[in-house]
C-alpha cells in the first residue's frame, strides 16, 4: 500500500470541506493497519475502479455525522441522524471521494467512483482489504473523520 | 413517437447552437431558448417543458437565481446545470434551489442525453427500464451461481425494495457499479447462513470455522456472482461498459444499510443453506 496515495484524498479533504462551510481539516494521525476497521457509527463506503481499484470508507461517530450535516445544511440543527442527515453525508463522501479521483487522474492514475453506501450500527466490522491499508484522521473542527484508503 | 420538450437556458449563442444541434438528432427537441432569467421565467410559462438546461452566467442573475424563479412557479420543474465551473459549493447551492444534475462544460453527447433521459422519464419507466435491462440478468446469473459455487436449487424472488434501510444481521458484501448504470450491488445473508454458505463453498462441512474465513468466503462469492452478472450484462450491451469495484465487506448485528436515494431491488434466493439477498441500487431515478 503506497504511502503516497493519501494525498489525494486529504488534499479533496481541504479543497472540498471548506467550500461548504467547515475550517480547513487538519491531517491528525496516519498508520497502516491490516486488519477489519470497527465501524465508528456511520460508515460510507466509496469503490473506485480502473486504472486503480480500491475503496475509501468515511467512518464517524454519529455525533460527528450530525456535525457535518448540520454545518452542510447551513447551520440547520440536526437532532436525529435522519434521513436528510444520512443524505448529506453520502453526498459529502460522494464529492470527497470525486474529487480525489481528480487528484488521482492528475497524478496519471485515472479511476472511476462509485454510489456510495452508508451504513449505520453500534458495533460492526468493516473489510476493505486482504492485506494492508492506510487510516488518515482528519481533524474537522474537533470533530474527527476517519478515512481508511486500501488499494487492491 | 412524441418528442421529448427540452428548453435552453444560455446567453451565448455558440452554446445554444450546440446544444441544439444534439438534441435534435434525437428524440428530444428545443422548442425554446432564453437569452437571461426574466426571459426563462417567461418562456417556460409559454411553453412548460419536459426539462430545462441552464448555464452559469446570465446577463440578469446567475442560473442557480433562474433555476429558483423556475422553481416557483412549477416546483416539479427538472433542471440540468450546464457551468465550467462544477464544484462542491455551487453544488450545495444548486440542489437547495432544485436543480437535478450538473454537467460540466464542454458538455459529452452520451452524458447530456442519459441525463436527460432519466430526468424526463417517470419513475415506472425507469423501474421498468432498470428491472427489463439490468436486473433480471442478475437473477438469472444468481440462481446459476449458487448452484455451481455450493450446488443447491434456490427459489428466486425479485422485487422492488423501497425500505429505507437494509437490516444486516451477519454479513454484507457491497461492491460498487462504475459506468452505466451507475450504482452498488450487496449481497448480504444471516449469521447463520453465512456459516452453512462457507462450510460448503470450502468443503468443510465437518469443521468449525472462524467468522473471517467464512466472511471471507462469503465475499469470494459474492465478488464472482456481482462480476458474472456485470460481464454478461456487458455482452448483451456492447455500447456500454459497466465495472465492479473490489468489495468491501461488514460483519456484525443490527447494521442498517441507508437505500433512499437509490432506485432499488431486491433478489432473495432462499436455498437450503438459508435466505441468501441481494439488492441492486441504481443512482438513476432517484
Amino acid at each position: 500500500m503506497d504511502a503516497k496515495l493519501v494525498n489525494p484524498f486529504v488534499d479533496a479533504l481541504v479543497t472540498v470541506m471548506p467550500q461548504m462551510g467547515f475550517a480547513v481539516p487538519k491531517r491528525a494521525n496516519i498508520s497502516v493497519c491490516s486488519q477489519t476497521t470497527k465501524s465508528l457509527g456511520v460508515s460510507v463506503i466509496v469503490g473506485f475502479t480502473k486504472v486503480l481499484r480500491g475503496n475509501v470508507v468515511y467512518n464517524m461517530t454519529e455525533e460527528t455525522a450530525k456535525f457535518i450535516a448540520s454545518t452542510m445544511m447551513m447551520g440547520m440543527p440536526v437532532a436525529e441522524f435522519d434521513d436528510m442527515a444520512q443524505s448529506a453525508i453520502s453526498e459529502m463522501s460522494n464529492m470527497l471521494t470525486a474529487n480525489a479521483a481528480t487528484n488521482l487522474a492528475a497524478m496519471g492514475m485515472e479511476v472511476d467512483i462509485s454510489t456510495p453506501s452508508l451504513s449505520i450500527g453500534a458495533d460492526f466490522q468493516i473489510k476493505i482489504s486482504n492485506d494492508s491499508y492506510l487510516v488518515v484522521e482528519m481533524d474537522l473542527g474537533g470533530h474527527i473523520m476517519e478515512l481508511d484508503i486500501a488499494v487492491r | 413517437m412524441e418528442k421529448i420538450r427540452i428548453m435552453i437556458v444560455d446567453d451565448s449563442r455558440v452554446s445554444c447552437a450546440m446544444l441544439t444541434d444534439i438534441l435534435n438528432k434525437t428524440n428530444f427537441v428545443v422548442c425554446g431558448t432564453a437569452r437571461n432569467a426574466a426571459e426563462a421565467v417567461e418562456l417556460y410559462q409559454e411553453l412548460c417543458p419536459a426539462a430545462v438546461t441552464m448555464d452559469m452566467n446570465l446577463p440578469d442573475a446567475d442560473g442557480i437565481e433562474c433555476s429558483r424563479r423556475l422553481r416557483a412557479i412549477d416546483p416539479e420543474a427538472k433542471i440540468v446545470m450546464i457551468s465550467a465551473m462544477r464544484d462542491a459549493s455551487l453544488i450545495m447551492k444548486g440542489r437547495e434551489a432544485g436543480i437535478s444534475s450538473f454537467l460540466q462544460k464542454p458538455v459529452s453527447e452520451n452524458e447530456l442525453l442519459d441525463t436527460l433521459l432519466v430526468l424526463c422519464h417517470d419513475r415506472t419507466g425507469i423501474i421498468s427500464v432498470l428491472r427489463e435491462s439490468y436486473v433480471k440478468t442478475f437473477v438469472k446469473v444468481l440462481r446459476k451461481s449458487l448452484f455451481s459455487l455450493v450446488g443447491v436449487h434456490s427459489k428466486v424472488d425479485l422485487e422492488v425494495d423501497e425500505d429505507d434501510y437494509l437490516e444486516v444481521d451477519g454479513v454484507a458484501v457491497i461492491i460498487g457499479l462504475t459506468g452505466y448504470p451507475m450504482g452498488r450491488a450487496i449481497v448480504y445473508m444471516d449469521q447463520a447462513t453465512m456459516m452453512k454458505f462457507s462450510q460448503v463453498l470450502l468443503n468443510q462441512e465437518e469443521a468449525e470455522l472462524d467468522e473471517t474465513d467464512a466472511s471471507d468466503a462469503v465475499e469470494e462469492a459474492a465478488n464472482i456472482i456481482v462480476g458474472r452478472g456485470v460481464s454478461k450484462i456487458n455482452d448483451i450491451f456492447k455500447d456500454k461498459e459497466m465495472r465492479i469495484t473490489p468489495p468491501g465487506t461488514i460483519c456484525g448485528e443490527k447494521i442498517r444499510i441507508a437505500n433512499s436515494k437509490l432506485t432499488s431491488f431486491r433478489i432473495t434466493a432462499s436455498t437450503q443453506l438459508g435466505d441468501i439477498c441481494m439488492n441492486l441500487g441504481f443512482a438513476e431515478g432517484e
